[in-house]
């Protein structure tokens, strides 16, 4: 994770108090290495001259807006960028994300938000590549391996079918929660997901009847009435 | 257009009426004032009747009665008597110029017309042939010959005359009203268009000139006004919009400060308990901006709305799952019913996400001890509208507050004042159904709960 907080972070705002503020959060969660800029015009002269990582840009700018200044950033540098906007109308994010930005905060943000996209934008751009692992996991004496799409209980391998693997990735991405049986029928179905609410029970059943010691009385995949399924994890590898 | 129509129906139908009527009135005119004219006075025929009836022979005298005198002088007419071999054996007046002799075939002549110009009438006399004769260019003489059939033909040929008269008068009518229509028709789609609020230009000429030229102007005036009002609307719009956005900066700092305070660990635990305050307070703030800022959009329709077609059932699962995925509190329980997945309208997703939000959210704020939420998806009784229905067992509101709850705050139109809350939740959510052509319907009593129905029209 420190690694991250090595890169240069280039802070374009005209607020000196917002940027200083800015600043003092990054500095507290460890990063060092922090420029500033008021105006466009110092903006691409700081991103001629140091070269930073990552820029949040703010869109009103005294000699410009930030979608301009983007534009001219991307003429020579592919670097990750934040919009940080008091403008939080659907017309100007579109336009922000539509010009290639990688995220778009409107103000009034909690610093601890800004961080953590900052932090997420980061691992994504400079991570070194790896091979994308699915995961594997335990539910009770089942173990679930999403990438071999296969469920072992009681030394016995179960195949999972290509519908019950997306199901089940998608239940775990979002384990402990609801998902509604839409979300899941569009993940497995696509948009013209309608009509498949009988296959969606039929699948589950079939799944129950792999990972489930007991699948008329389920432990780990619950039905929420009327709303969808939850997969309860308890313990993961 | 039926307007016209009805307007050509109607002047057709009195055109037709004035014209049997002023038929009628020339018959009765006809009938009194001239064949009464022609028997004015005393007929010629009679004054000789009388004449012939009053000459009496007295030896080799004739004498002629008083009051048959008296006709001849009232008449200035003359007499003769003619005897049959043709001498006149008695006159009364008679001009000098006058033979005194007739041949048969003088006599068969003036019979019928004029004896030198003098219109003369003949009787028959015991004697021979009274004739009376009038001044010259006293009265005009004709004689008609019709045959029989004719005048047995004749009620048909007025019923006839009738009956092609009225035929004529409709037809002419019509014609005049068409064109009557043709000049209207113009105007009357221009009313129509100032009715519709849409620009029209009525071209001025012939004789509703006038009225097109008004017509023309009422536009013109229309269309400014509404010019006008669009632009305050605007600019109150985009000042709200620009005073939310002035907030949010300084709003930036005061949560950015308040939440590193609260979470800093050199601060004591009473100044981190002051900080969370003052952060709790921002994000209030922050969503009244925000709520501001739509609410002023969706007043002055200016919030762009992308709509697409929408299952309401889908829309409500998500929600009610997100409020139980997001720990809702114990005190609260929350279910979904859906009476239909088939229930489509047409929606901007966002506002419709955010107006059921605001539903379900102002149950949980308004009842801090808890309660049971239902949210119901449906069809309305006449299957045309989509519902949502979202109900609380709650401690409810009173009646009379109700109307006030979608009114905006501080409007005239609310009669109450402000309690809690920012007062802009329930106008939001009124004025996002009004955005989709539906909308919202509160209906509560102290102690009953509250149940808030949202209803949009179907999409197809």
């Amino acid at each position: 994770m420190e690694e991250w907080k090595q890169k240069k972070v280039l802070i374009v705002e005209d607020e000196l108090e917002i940027r200083n503020m800015i600043d003092g959060f990054l500095r507290k969660e460890g990063f060092a290495r922090i420029f500033h800029a008021g105006t466009c015009k110092e903006a691409l002269a700081v991103c001629a001259s140091d070269k930073p990582d990552v820029a949040i840009l703010d869109v009103m700018l005294p000699d410009g807006d930030g979608f301009g200044l983007l534009t001219s950033i991307r003429r020579f540098s592919q670097i990750p960028v934040i919009f940080l906007s008091a403008r939080g109308e659907d017309e100007d994010r579109l336009l922000g994300l539509g010009l290639g930005a990688d995220d778009y905060i409107v103000k009034p943000f909690l610093p601890r938000e800004l961080v953590l996209r900052l932090l997420v934008i980061l691992r994504r751009v400079y991570a070194p590549p790896q091979i994308d692992r699915l995961p594997v996991f335990q539910l009770g004496d089942s173990t679930i391996d999403l990438e071999a799409a296969s469920v072992t209980r009681d030394q016995h391998e179960y195949a999972l079918t290509a519908k019950e693997h997306a199901l089940l990735r998608k239940l775990y991405e979002n384990r402990g929660r609801i998902v509604t049986s839409d979300a899941l029928c569009q993940s497995v179905w696509g948009d013209d997901y309608y009509g498949y609410e009988n296959t969606l029970m039929v699948h589950m059943r079939r799944i129950r009847e792999k990972i489930e010691p007991c699948p008329s009385t389920p432990e780990y995949l619950l039905t929420v009435r009327g709303l969808g399924y939850k997969l309860l994890v308890k313990e993961e590898l | 257009m039926d307007g016209a129509a009805r307007i050509l129906r109607r002047y057709t139908g009195a055109s037709i009426l004035i014209a049997v009527f002023l038929l009628i009135v020339n018959y009765i005119i006809l009938g009194t004032f001239v064949f009464k004219g022609m028997n004015d006075g005393s007929p010629p025929i009679h004054v000789t009747q009388t004449v012939a009836e009053g000459l009496h022979q007295n030896g080799t005298h004739y004498t002629l009665e008083p009051h048959a005198q008296e006709w001849l002088q009232k008449s200035q007419a003359w007499a003769m008597l003619i005897a049959n071999d043709g001498k006149v054996i008695w006159d009364y007046a008679i001009p000098n110029q006058l033979p005194r002799t007739y041949s048969l075939a003088e006599v068969a002549q003036f019979s019928r017309n004029y004896l030198q110009d003098y219109p003369v009438f003949v009787w028959e006399h015991e004697m021979g042939l009274v004739v009376v004769g009038y001044p010259k260019d006293s009265l005009a003489k004709y004689q008609f010959h019709f045959p029989i059939s004719w005048i047995s033909d004749l009620p048909y040929r007025l019923l006839a005359l009738l009956f092609g008269n009225i035929l004529l008068a409709a037809l002419l009518s019509l014609f005049i009203g068409s064109r009557l229509i043709r000049a209207i028709r113009p105007l009357i789609s221009g009313i129509h268009a100032l009715s519709e609020d849409q620009h029209t230009q009525v071209e001025a000429k012939g004789m509703f000139s006038g009225i097109a030229r008004s017509i023309n102007h009422a536009s013109s005036l229309l269309q400014e006004k509404n010019a006008l009002l669009k632009a305050r609307d605007e600019a109150r719009s985009n000042w709200i919009a620009g005073i939310s956005h002035d907030i949010r900066t300084p709003l930036s700092m005061v949560l950015g400060y308040a939440s590193e305070l609260e979470e800093s660990d050199t601060v004591p635990y009473e100044q981190q308990q002051k900080a969370s305050i003052i952060r709790k307070q921002g994000e209030k703030l922050r969503s009244l901006v925000s709520d501001l800022n739509l609410v002023s959009m969706l007043e002055y329709e200016m919030q762009p709305i992308h709509t697409k077609p929408i299952r309401l059932s889908t829309l409500a699962r998500q929600i009610v799952t997100d409020f139980l995925n997001n720990d809702l509190a114990e005190t609260f329980t929350i279910e979904l019913d859906v009476a239909t997945e088939q229930c489509f309208v047409m929606g901007d997703e966002k506002l419709l996400v955010r107006a059921i939000t605001n539903l379900v959210q102002n149950s949980i704020a308004h009842n801090p001890s808890g309660c049971h939420i239902h949210v119901q998806t449906a069809l309305s009784a006449n299957q045309r509208h989509a519902l949502l229905i979202i109900t609380d067992n709650g401690k409810g509101m009173e009646q009379s507050m109700l109307p006030d709850l979608v009114e905006l705050p501080y409007s005239s139109k609310r009669k109450y004042p402000l309690q809690n809350g920012h007062g802009l939740g329930l106008p939001m959510v009124a004025r996002i159904a009004a955005a989709h052509h539906g909308h919202l319907l509160l209906t509560s009593d102290t102690g009953k709960g509250m149940t808030a129905e949202l209803c949009f029209p179907l999409s197809s």
